[in-house]
């Protein structure tokens, strides 16, 4: 995973490459190290290693913490366990820190954002409004994908908020500020995938690698510098807070425990299953600020909003809803404040971007498998439609007490499979919840899209065109 | 709950192969394409005993599925587009890592490949009707 790594980030600290898109040189310090030219065939190699590697260390560490389950307590060292969690977290970190020092790979996306940031803060111009082709001097457009220089944002208004101050430090300063919101963002997103997963009962190594060292989310959304970074941390943070403190923990699971009967778990039960589906654990207080935090997270990318009517009907308490209500009031007139109503058009911009269509998306190779040439208006209806009915669907099992986080992975799972707009960081909004849920089919089906994703990248690698 | 999770997991093993199917399809199609787009990218250089790397392959004006290409690139040295343009129209069978020119026309410098702009058809492309009054 090491080795790939660095052979992606050297190669393409080289520049000139079809993979890395035109940018500021901001690693050519890496360029005295080696490498060559990043081709489509060392990049689908490296990727390919990286994720027969990574398949091979998840099935290691579910080997161990099965291999736990069945030992009793003295028979698992200590020290070898904090041996291994030590070696992850500094696996987990190399490979952040690798991708961090290179250059921005296979995406133009940070350059939409640091586009829209500029345009609100040096230019005057409401990216709500228009693209940013309207800021044509500017010296970032020219980095901007071709694609989108006509094209609004889409983001949430208090993502674009958070990236107005970026926009003040030119285009290098910009692109090191947002490496840096997803450097920080992954590390929040892992701290707490590795808290809620410990708090869960489930192992906490096997979550920490299985989202850190994902060759998706280290290659393509910590390599972009993608925003989802940031909603995945906002998305973890709520589903902490819904755990109760952790000197509550005891109490809660007893609670919780007493009213397991009528709770679903999911795959397996066992200790701490409870905790997974039922009400109790957190506080009024904490739960509200999930909710909110919720929100928040879809202030920043809309998608993850999904999560919160799960997340009031599994909890079972209005608490989330309230918190969640006054978050989008307060965030909705922020945003209306800066932008005016278009930066709080949500509806609009995702029914805009719900139109376009990738070729790596699953209704497009659908489509391609039945002989058509594409997706056609009428697929986009019928794939709305089976979304809301798979939506509703998992809503009903929520309130029969299925876990709600698995439901809200299950949710964000079937959007990517549903939609015609399919990027490789968009199918990694699913993993650290699936990390978390004793459910592991939401897991496996996660990793299997995953890898149909990478298969699906490998066509060039067959027949090379020159 | 286990008749319902039985159910489910049906369902979704039953999807996973069905997206599976799909996406392997949709590689081996790719690859395809492939193969046969650099049979085209030599056929347009022998033609034109141009070496040039930067030649546009149009899939879909002789119809998507057809498996018959058009390929536009500059008649003399020059950046993508900003000479004389010769589009070639291509299909049948790789011989000789090569696939056999139909047809094709001329387009003027920054042009996009549409009708209107087209001139000097020639072969097929006369009976197609690809030129303005041709």
């Amino acid at each position: 995973m090491l080795a790939a790594t660095v052979e992606i980030v050297l190669d393409a600290s080289l520049e000139h490459s079809p993979l890395i898109p035109p940018q500021p040189h901001i690693a050519t310090w890496l360029q005295s190290l080696g490498g060559e030219r990043l081709g489509f065939r060392v990049f689908l190699i490296a990727l390919l290693a990286f994720t027969a590697a990574y398949a091979c260390l998840l099935l290691v560490l579910n080997a161990r913490v099965r291999a736990r389950a069945l030992s009793t307590p003295a028979e698992t060292s200590t020290s070898t366990e904090q041996r291994i969690a030590a070696w992850s977290i500094a696996l987990v970190a190399a490979l952040n820190l690798i991708v961090f020092a290179g250059p921005i790979l296979i995406s133009t996306d940070v350059f939409s954002y640091i586009a829209y940031a500029r345009m609100g803060v040096v230019h005057g111009v409401n990216p709500y409004l228009h693209g940013p082709q309207t800021i044509v001097g500017d010296p970032v457009f020219k980095y901007v994908g071709q694609d989108w220089v006509r094209v609004a944002t889409a983001y949430g208004p208090l993502y674009t908020l958070i990236t107005y101050p970026l926009g003040y430090l030119g285009v290098v300063g910009a692109v090191w500020g947002m490496k840096a919101y997803a450097l920080i963002a992954s590390a929040i997103t892992l701290v707490l995938t590795w808290r809620v997963a410990q708090r869960r009962g489930l192992d906490r190594v096997f979550a920490l690698v299985a989202v850190g060292a994902n060759p998706l989310y280290v290659i393509y959304a910590l390599g972009g510098a993608h925003n989802d970074l940031i909603m995945l941390a906002l998305m973890m943070g709520a589903v902490a807070l819904t755990l109760g403190r952790s000197g509550d923990a005891a109490a809660g699971e007893t609670v919780e425990a007493a009213s397991g009967s009528s709770v679903e778990g999911g795959a397996g039960s066992g200790a701490g299953f409870a905790e997974e589906g039922g009400p109790g654990g957190a506080s009024w207080q904490r739960e509200a600020w999930a909710g909110a935090l919720v929100v928040i997270g879809g202030l920043v990318k809309a998608t993850v909003a999904v999560m919160l009517p799960f997340m009031i009907v599994g909890r079972r308490r209005l608490a989330p809803a309230i918190g969640g209500l006054v978050a989008l009031v307060l965030g909705g007139l922020a945003g209306y404040l800066v932008f005016g109503i278009h930066g709080i058009d949500v509806v609009s911009a995702l029914n805009r971007d719900s139109a376009f269509v990738s070729t790596d998306s699953f209704p497009n190779e659908l489509a391609h498998l039945v002989g058509k040439p594409g997706v056609f208006p009428v697929d986009h209806d019928a794939l709305k439609a089976a979304l809301a009915l798979i939506g509703l669907y998992l809503l009903w099992r929520t309130w029969r007490g299925y876990d709600w986080v698995a439901a809200s992975g299950w949710t964000l799972l079937a959007i990517d499979v549903t939609s015609t707009w399919l990027l490789a960081w968009y199918i990694l909004w699913s993993l650290p919840l699936a990390v978390v849920t004793r459910d592991r089919r939401l897991l496996y089906a996660t990793l299997a899209v995953q890898l149909l994703f990478v298969i699906h990248q490998t066509a060039p690698l067959w027949a090379p065109v020159q | 709950m286990t008749r319902l999770r039985l159910i489910e997991t049906t369902l979704l093993v039953l999807v996973g192969v069905l997206l599976a199917a799909a996406t392997i399809n949709d590689v081996v199609r790719q690859t395809h394409v492939n193969h046969r787009l650099v049979a085209d990218l030599r056929t347009w250089r022998t033609y034109t005993h141009h070496d040039y790397v930067n030649i546009s392959i149009d899939q879909e004006t002789l119809g998507f599925n057809t498996q018959r290409e058009v390929l536009c690139a500059n008649t003399s040295p020059g950046p993508p587009g900003a000479r004389t343009q010769l589009c070639l129209e291509i299909w049948g069978p790789v011989v000789d890592g090569k696939r056999a020119v139909h047809g094709g026309w001329y387009l003027p410098p920054y042009t996009p490949d549409l009708r209107a702009h087209r001139y000097g058809c020639f072969g097929t492309a006369v009976a197609q009707d690809m030129c303005p009054g041709s």
